[in-house]
C-alpha cells in the first residue's frame, strides 16, 4: 500500500450533522445525585456526549470535566453546567437526564425522545 | 504463485480512536491487524474486512460490491471521535494468494484465514496467476466462504463459516445481542458445509464438490 500517494486522496465525504440547539432538563434525583458529586464547587460540568458503539450503534458518555477541547453547547440548568458536543447534538435535543437507584444496574439514566430503539442495559441507543 | 485479483476497496482511516471505534461497532476483538465483520442490528452482514494497522492509520479491505453499506454504516457515527476517513481504493490493487506471498517493498501482506492478502499500490505489476474457478476449487476444498457467494446480506456470520470472527468476550457492538443469544443457545442455525455434486442450494459449485448453507 503507497500511503504516500493515499494522502493525496480526497476524504470519504463524511456526514455532517446540522447543528441543533439543544434543550434538556435533569430530574430532581439526578440533581439531588450531581449534588453530591459536584459539592459546592461548581465550576465542573457534566458533559453529556455520544460515541459509536453498543448493541444499538450508539452509546451516551457521561463525564465530569472541567473543560473540553470539544465543540460544546454550554447549558446552565439550576446551577448545573452541562456541556453538549455539537456533534452529537442532533441526537441529544429534548432528553432528560434522570437518575435510577437501584441495587443493580442504577446510576444516570438517559431519557430520549430521538431514540427509536435502546439496549437492555441503557447505555446505547438507536 | 497462485493469486487472484479480488474486487476490493481500501478504506483508510486516520485519527487516535480508529481502532476503538471500530472495535465498538463490528464483531471481532480489533486491537490491531485482523479480520472482522460489520453487522446490522439483525446480526446480517454489511461486510467482513481486513483491518490493516498502516503506521499510525488502518485501512479496511472490503468488497467493493457493499462499500457504500458500509460508509452508510460508518458515517453517521463518526460524532465526537478523532476518526477520518478516506477512499483509497482508486490507488490500490487488492489480491489474494493462496500460498505465503514474498514480502515486496510497497506492498502490504497480510496472512489470514482465507489466505494471503496482499494490497498493491496500482503503479506495481502482479500477476493474478489463478483465475476464479481454480480460487473456487481452493474455497471449496478448505471451507472458505467468500464475498457474494456466502458472505451476502442475507446471512449473518454463524451461517457463513464466519464463527470464528465473532469473539466470545468482548463487549457491545451492532448485532451482538442476537449473535450471542444464538451461541449462548447453541442455535447458531444453518452452516457452511461441503457437499458433493451440484445441488441447487449450492452457494459455490465446483467440479466434484460445492459449498451450501444449510442446517446440519
Amino acid at each position: 500500500m503507497d500511503c504516500g500517494t493515499c494522502e493525496t486522496s480526497s476524504p470519504v465525504q463524511l456526514m455532517t450533522p446540522e447543528v441543533v440547539d439543544v434543550n434538556l432538563s435533569i430530574s430532581n434525583k439526578a440533581q439531588e445525585m450531581l449534588s453530591d458529586a459536584f459539592g459546592d464547587d461548581r465550576s465542573m460540568a457534566l458533559l453529556v456526549g455520544v460515541l459509536s458503539g453498543g448493541c444499538s450503534g450508539y452509546m451516551y458518555d457521561l463525564q465530569i470535566v472541567e473543560d473540553t477541547d470539544q465543540s460544546c453547547q454550554e447549558i446552565n440548568i439550576d446551577g448545573f453546567r452541562v456541556l453538549v458536543p455539537n456533534a452529537s447534538s442532533h441526537l441529544l435535543d429534548g432528553i432528560e437526564i434522570d437518575y435510577v437507584d437501584r441495587l443493580m444496574g442504577g446510576g444516570f439514566k438517559i431519557n430520549n425522545p430521538n431514540a427509536e430503539s435502546s439496549c437492555g442495559c441503557g447505555e446505547s441507543f438507536a | 504463485m497462485r493469486v487472484l485479483e479480488l474486487d476490493s476497496y481500501v478504506l483508510l482511516l486516520s485519527g487516535k480512536d480508529c481502532l476503538q471505534f471500530l472495535d465498538g461497532l463490528s464483531t471481532n476483538k480489533v486491537d490491531g491487524t485482523c479480520t472482522t465483520v460489520f453487522t446490522k442490528p439483525n446480526a446480517k452482514i454489511i461486510d467482513m474486512v481486513e483491518v490493516i494497522c498502516v503506521g499510525e492509520n488502518v485501512a479496511l479491505v472490503g468488497h467493493n460490491e457493499f462499500k457504500q453499506d458500509l460508509v452508510n454504516h460508518l458515517n453517521p457515527r463518526i460524532l465526537q471521535q478523532d476518526v477520518q476517513m478516506r477512499d483509497i481504493s482508486e490507488f490500490n490493487k487488492v489480491y489474494i494468494s493462496v500460498e505465503r506471498y514474498p514480502e515486496t517493498e510497497k506492498v502490504t501482506i497480510v496472512e489470514t484465514f482465507r489466505g494471503w492478502i496482499v494490497v498493491a499500490p496500482t503503479s506495481i505489476s502482479i500477476n493474478a496467476t489463478m483465475d476464479e474457478e481454480e480460487f473456487h476449487e481452493h474455497r471449496i476444498d478448505n471451507l472458505i466462504p467468500h464475498h457474494g457467494y456466502e458472505i451476502t446480506s442475507a446471512s449473518h456470520p454463524f451461517n457463513c463459516g464466519l464463527h470464528h470472527l465473532v469473539h466470545e468476550s468482548k463487549g457491545c457492538y451492532v448485532g451482538q445481542e442476537i449473535l450471542t443469544r444464538m451461541r449462548s443457545r447453541n442455535n447458531t442455525g444453518k452452516s457452511l458445509i461441503r457437499v458433493e455434486g451440484n445441488p441447487d442450494d449450492a452457494t459455490t459449485s465446483g467440479k466434484t464438490h460445492s459449498l451450501a448453507i444449510r442446517r446440519v
